[in-house]
């Protein structure tokens, strides 16, 4: 289960945050979301010398904490978005594909003319559109 | 709570050297093992003693190093020592157990044989390791000497029954022996053969391992000293692999009665894998035993579940630990890594009865934390994380994961989590004394991992029910301050992850250190880390963050009752972008902060507003006892550009206007904006500038008056405002009028506005043009205004202006003429004349700068020491008609520089004049502009007065005067041959040569090249070198001085010399022109009528020796009719005979006499003259008939110019009067 998405900005603050859980820790999400951005500058600074993934948006696994798994995604105007889930199981290829619609919904957000580059999203209707990708996370695997 | 310390075995006591690798210096010791002697100095040890211990040396030091071969000397102890040194410094080395005597090594392994337990109540027993490593010798030497040997009867008997009995003791454990025989001598031959061969029958030992010792031979020594080591090294093996071999058999045929057994033989096998540095054995059998201790977990009855669970972890820990130990040290980080995420994933659910969860906390934490040590140790073997991280691209696993920081991070947590059930348990106990008292005796059995209770009487011991061991566990745990322990594992991981430059990691490591700090109290360290943590999450604008660690913050400055740090974090929350769009609920465990909301935001605003405004009514007024602000207390906040608290007060100032007159009213705009959820009411405000005339106060109209103003604000300009109120995010706009009677920078510093009586905030101001986006809210969707109504102004405004000088009312005139002539002393009259202003201190400056720029050198001359190293110069300033230099006041300034001049101007009323004389002088000619300003006070009072500047400016040009220019030439009608002119060479054209000993001319002319008239006094060629003997000598048939000659704009002045060689030498130096002239002017000024000299080097010239001269003789002029004589004389000045032809060409103007054409020799110094009749035919200028002279030998031929051959014909003779000026008149003829 996803508990928390993040698009943090290119300064390294947060855009969007929101977290799925029913729990109290939306603060301790913040948290991780916030130190795996040190994982994501160590990426982008040392970028892997294998080959494929020179210009790969994907940036995987990066940080694995008790409970949970943050993976990581930056796109080319360096804004980054995180993704924290408590499924200790999960296939690259579900985490892509959940990005890859995550930033189709941002890319749409932002270029709205009323929103200013920059500042964070509070679009309703990109919440609403994250949700809805939240939710169906894995399910085509399942399925 | 971790293994504890093996007692030590009183047998150790002994006189018995015992040789272990007991300082860990280094734990990586398995792949390359450094052991260090027991001879370590006393030094070294308290080193160790002193660092600080690691979790991980809280095992047992056998657990931790890897083993080392026993063997056992018996016997001989005064030649041990030199025997045990040795097979310490062997690679591997071998440790020996030392014994002097046979007795007590008997002693030592009887006893062993009497505690084995008859049946298995545990899995692993606590000393076996150690009894291995310091007690039971894989090998045992027997060391006799060669005396004893070969002596009488007794002693060999003796001899005998000391082997029968160490046989004896040795055959049922296995253990290898080796017969020593120490020779005094080198000589062998103290015991016959006989003998030797019963010993070794008597030993029942092969003949190698009967083996000689000769001390007291170096050589021999070392020989056999190696044998000795060898042949341990060869025993010890073999007594390992069939000791390993044994327990291994007993595996495989399962001839174990229970699985306990199971992992005790795994992990002996292990152990003796581990001796023999079989390392891949060694591990394959821990894993093994691992893999066996986990599938106990379930089937096992032995113990109560408690303690079973227990005893299993702690076994499951001490293999796991030997496995990464392994792993690690062979360099296999990824495997361990893997290895123990497995083993985490395995007992992390494990979690035990509900009483003593902690112990699983604990232990889990435990884990952590020794794996992290032992990745930090082994780091340094390994090549590089990242090498190996670039491996791992399975997505399974990141960098992170290979980082030590990472698992102490969680071992924190894991402790904490400890910590939490702990007291939970402790809480539910009913009386924590009852636990006290039964947790006493209570001592770790001889099992890994057990707990027995000890009776009073004597060594026996009592198991423990579950019960008492939860108790007993309770008690334990409540001894250790599992606080300063998180501390110490979060720093070290915030440290680490310091190094590595993550800087959030470390941030959040250092703000659980500080919620650590803050829960036991320890309010400064906790700040400061709270305060290190906040600026990094303010930088980058996680505001929920820094929501969190304010608050922390903010409950610190309470606690210690630090009013200012109170009410700026206090403000700082309030003015944080924190929206009623977050949701509050998933924010529950926001510290003392609350979770972050538009309302907490609003009751912070209003408790810090009540403390301000004096109505200390609030609820938390009474744990707040300290945070009080009044009369005795003011507060005073400072917000500064970087300040977090712009957010609460923005000050924004702009001048309408960027340049403004002195005295005149222009506008100002004062914009305040603040974030603060409610409105803000401000009594008064005060506008600082850095003129402090200027400042002026706004008191708002609403707000009864404040007390009387303080002192220093005495004086200044009351305004009152209908309203001061800041609302959220709107500009509080305020437009007054403002006037600066000083010029200069007149720029607003700062704004303090006063909130309630004892209350002040001085904002910084800002122009608006160059203001920084608010930090925090620049990440907001916000409506965004402008500071001042006027958007241009918004955009251009500046909170500083500049205020102009007045209007000087004096005149500055530079009265210059005309260019400069290089060499003169060019005059520049300044005249200060004052047209409404007195003048005060008057101060005229001069700058003289070269046009084009740069300064008045040129590349060249930029040496110092070079004498005119200015073009132009300034070489003094004149006063006013009358009044010389002397006379100037001493303290009237005066200084003169090359290119700058300062000259003080005396006191001058309205209307009153003064003027001075700048001399200049050009020493090239060169266009310079001339800057003159005259800076003066229009009052007497000086200290505030205001300087009043008048600038003048004026090119000038620099002209030369007088081009010099000269012209060598023959006498006339005799021709020199130079040979150098018939064959130009290249080098010889830069010398214009003349013959020697001849009488050459030099004609100079000087040409006026300005647009005055010049006057000229005198022109002379001066040898300048000042040479008692001249080269030559010029001579001039005039008078030196001219009279003085005037001389018209381009009119040339012309000087005939006469220069005669005195001296043989090929070079000449004829000196230079010296021409002194002035102008013609009739300014009557006594200055311009200096004369100049002009000075102009005249080249050298070559001398040359002519071999032929030709020369030409005929009267001054001829009469019609009338024949005269035409010669050419042919002059041989060489010691050859010269071959010389000749011709003549008739010319219509004459008949003649004599032979056209002929060849004829001259002979050497002699002279040939051809002599010709000629009769003119016609009168005027006419030309003689032309001769033709060619030297054969020089190939050179001579023709007469037509100057030189033409002749004046009169038509009679004239009469000529006698006596007239020619003899005085000058000799300069102006050309046309």
């Amino acid at each position: 289960m996803i508990v928390c998405v993040a698009v943090v900005g290119h300064q390294n603050n947060p855009l969007y945050i929101q977290s799925f859980t029913e729990e109290d820790d939306a603060l301790k999400l913040h948290h991780i979301v916030h130190c795996s951005l040190d994982v994501v500058d160590e990426r982008v600074n040392n970028p892997k010398k294998s080959g494929p993934t020179l210009n790969e948006t994907f940036l995987g696994l990066l940080y694995p904490t008790e409970n949970y798994k943050v993976y990581g995604y930056l796109t080319n105007t360096k804004v980054k978005f995180i993704l924290v889930t408590t499924d200790l199981d999960v296939r690259d290829a579900d985490v892509r594909n959940f990005f890859r619609r995550f930033h189709a919904a941002y890319v749409d957000a932002v270029s709205n003319p009323f929103h200013v580059p920059g500042k964070k999203i509070t679009s309703k209707t990109f919440a609403e559109r994250v949700s809805t990708i939240v939710k169906s996370f894995g399910l085509s695997s399942a399925g | 709570m971790g293994p504890t310390q093996i007692k030590p075995n009183p047998l150790v006591k002994w006189n018995l050297k015992l040789n272990r690798p007991n300082s860990c210096r280094c734990c990586s010791s398995y792949s390359s093992c450094e052991v260090t002697t027991d001879l370590q100095t006393e030094e070294e040890s308290e080193i160790v003693k002193k660092k600080k211990k690691k979790k991980m040396e809280e095992y047992p030091e056998e657990y931790r190093t890897p083993p080392v071969s026993l063997v056992s000397l018996v016997g001989c102890a005064k030649h041990q020592a030199v025997i045990s040194r040795h097979l310490l410094a062997e690679q591997p080395p071998i440790n020996t157990l030392a014994l002097p005597d046979l007795s007590n090594f008997l002693l030592l392994l009887a006893q062993k044989d009497s505690t084995k337990p008859p049946q298995a109540s545990g899995i692993l027993r606590r000393d076996w390791l150690i009894k291995h490593r310091t007690r039971i010798p894989s090998v045992v030497a027997a060391l006799f000497s060669a005396d004893q040997v070969s002596g009488d009867p007794t002693q060999w008997l003796q001899v005998c029954s000391d082997l029968d009995n160490l046989k004896a003791v040795l055959r049922p454990r296995n253990i290898k022996l080796v017969v020593v025989v120490i020779f005094q001598s080198s000589s062998k031959d103290d015991i016959n053969e006989d003998r030797y061969l019963a010993l070794r029958k008597r030993a029942e030992v092969d003949a190698k391992y009967l083996l000689n010792l000769i001390p007291n031979d170096d050589t021999e020594l070392k020989q056999s000293l190696t044998r000795l080591g060898s042949t341990f090294a060869e025993l010890a093996s073999t007594y390992y692999r069939e000791e390993g071999r044994r327990i291994k058999t007993r595996i495989e045929k399962k001839s174990y009665s229970s699985i306990d057994f199971n992992i005790r033989y795994c992990f002996k096998v292990a152990v003796f894998a581990e001796f023999r540095r079989d390392w891949g054995e060694a591990l394959r059998s821990y894993e093994d035993a691992y893999h066996t201790v986990r599938e106990m977990i379930g089937t096992s009855t032995r113990l109560p579940p408690v303690q079973r669970l227990v005893e299993i972890k702690t076994v499951a820990e001490q293999l796991h630990f030997k496995i990464s130990t392994l792993l690690l040290h062979g360099g296999r980080v990824k495997e361990a890594v893997i290895w123990f995420n497995q083993h985490n994933a395995s007992y992390r659910k494990l979690v035990g009865a509900p009483e003593v969860i902690f112990l699983h906390w604990e232990w889990m934490s435990r884990q952590f934390l020794v794996f992290a040590e032992l990745l930090e140790t082994s780091s340094a073997s390994v090549p590089s994380i990242s090498s190996l991280v670039s491996g791992t691209a399975d997505g399974a696993s990141t960098e992170w994961q290979f980082l030590p920081s990472y698992y102490y991070q969680l071992a924190a947590q894991y402790l904490k989590e400890k910590r939490l059930s702990l007291e939970l348990t402790l809480s539910m106990s009913e009386t924590a004394n009852e636990i006290d008292s039964s947790a006493e005796s209570v001592v770790p059995s001889v099992y890994v991992g057990q707990f027995v209770r000890l009776l009073e009487k004597g060594d026996a011991v009592q198991p423990l029910t579950d019960e008492e061991y939860t108790r007993f566990a309770i008690a334990e745990g409540k001894r250790y301050q599992d606080t300063f322990e998180i501390i110490a594992l979060l720093k070290k991981s915030c440290e680490s992850y310091g190094n590595l430059k993550s800087r959030r990691m470390g941030s959040y490591c250092g703000f659980r250190m500080a919620a650590e700090y803050f829960a036991v109290g320890d309010f400064s360290n906790a700040k400061q880390l709270f305060d290190e943590v906040a600026s990094q999450y303010r930088q980058e604008g996680w505001v929920t963050l820094l929501w969190e660690v304010v608050g922390y913050l903010r409950e610190c400055s309470r606690k210690s009752g630090s009013v200012k740090d109170f009410i700026e974090y206090s403000l700082e929350m309030a003015a944080l972008p924190v929206l009623s769009g977050t949701d509050p609920q998933g924010f529950k465990e926001c510290g003392p902060a609350g979770p972050p909301s538009l309302s907490q935001r609003e009751i912070i605003h209003k408790e810090v507003f009540q403390l301000v405004s004096g109505e200390a009514g609030s609820a938390s007024a009474e744990d707040n006892n300290d945070i009080k602000i009044n009369a005795d207390n003011p507060l005073h906040l400072e917000i500064d550009l970087v300040s977090p608290l712009r957010l609460v007060l923005l000050a924004s100032v702009a001048f309408h206007e960027q340049i403004i007159k002195p005295g005149v009213y222009t506008s100002i705009t004062l914009s305040l904006l603040s974030q603060l959820p409610l409105n803000v009411v401000i009594d008064q405000l005060e506008v600082q500038f850095n003129q402090s005339k200027c400042n002026f106060i706004i008191v708002n109209a609403q707000r009864p008056p404040l007390a009387a103003m303080t002192e220093d604000q005495e004086g200044y300009r009351v305004e009152s405002a209908p309203s001061v109120t800041l609302a959220t995010n709107k500009w509080l706009r305020l437009t007054y009028d403002i006037k600066s009677e000083q010029s200069g920078r007149f720029e607003c510093i700062s704004v303090i506005a006063k909130m309630g009586p004892h209350f002040t905030i001085c904002c910084r101001a800002e122009s608006p043009a160059s203001m920084e986006d608010l930090p925090l809210w620049k990440f907001e969707e916000r409506v965004e205004t402008f500071p001042t109504k006027d958007p241009a102004l918004a955009f251009s405004g500046q909170k500083a202006t500049h205020v102009e000088e007045p209007d000087p009312l004096v005149d500055l005139n530079i009265g210059a003429s005309g260019p400069a002539l290089a060499g003169e002393s060019f005059i520049v009259p300044v005249t200060v004349v004052s047209r409404g202003h007195d003048i005060y201190s008057g101060e005229l400056k001069i700058n003289i700068v070269d046009v084009r720029g740069g300064g008045l050198f040129s590349p060249r001359e930029t040496d110092p020491s070079a004498i005119e190293s200015h073009h132009v110069e300034l070489l003094g300033v004149v006063g006013p008609e009358g009044e010389d230099e002397s006379h100037l006041n001493s303290n009237e300034i005066k200084k003169i520089q090359q290119s700058f001049g300062l000259v003080s101007v005396p006191f001058l009323k309205n209307g009153d004049s003064w003027s001075c004389k700048l001399e200049i002088k050009w020493h090239r000619p060169k266009p310079v502009m001339l800057f003159v300003s005259l800076g003066y006070s229009p009052n007497s009072n000086e200290s505030t007065a205001q300087k009043v500047n008048v600038h003048k400016s004026l090119q000038i040009e620099g002209k030369t005067a007088v081009e010099i220019s000269h012209r060598f030439m023959l006498p006339f009608r005799r021709e020199p041959l130079l040979l150098t002119r018939i064959k130009p060479a290249p080098e010889s054209e830069k010398l214009p040569s003349l013959p020697s000993n001849e009488t050459s001319l030099l004609i100079i002319s000087a040409r006026n090249c300005t647009e005055v008239p010049l006057q000229l006094l005198s022109m002379s060629v001066d040898n300048e070198d000042g040479d008692s003997e001249r080269s030559c000598s010029v001579q001039h048939g005039g008078e030196d001085n001219l009279g003085p000659a005037l001389l018209v704009p381009g009119e040339e002045f012309k000087k005939v010399f006469t220069i005669i060689p005195l001296v043989d030498s090929s070079k000449l130096n004829l000196g230079s022109v010296c021409l002194r002239w002035r102008r013609n002017d009739h300014s009557g000024s006594t200055i311009t009528k200096t004369w100049v000299l002009t000075k102009h080097k005249l080249p050298e010239v070559e001398l040359e020796a002519s071999p032929l001269v030709v020369s030409l003789e005929c009267p001054p002029y001829a009469i019609l009719g009338e024949p005269f004589t035409y010669l050419v004389k042919i002059q041989n000045q060489t010691l050859l005979l010269q071959e010389i032809k000749f011709s003549l060409a008739d010319a219509q103007s004459f008949v003649l006499s004599g032979s056209h054409s002929d060849t004829f020799f001259v002979l050497p110094k002699s002279q040939h003259t051809l002599s010709y009749k000629v009769v003119p035919l016609a009168s005027g200028s006419q030309q003689l008939p032309k001769v033709t002279v060619t030297s054969v030998r020089y190939s050179a031929g001579f023709q007469a110019s037509s100057t030189a051959s033409t002749v004046f014909v009169f038509p009679s003779k004239p009469e000529f009067k006698t006596g007239d000026a020619g003899e005085t008149r000058m000799q300069s003829i102006a050309s046309e």
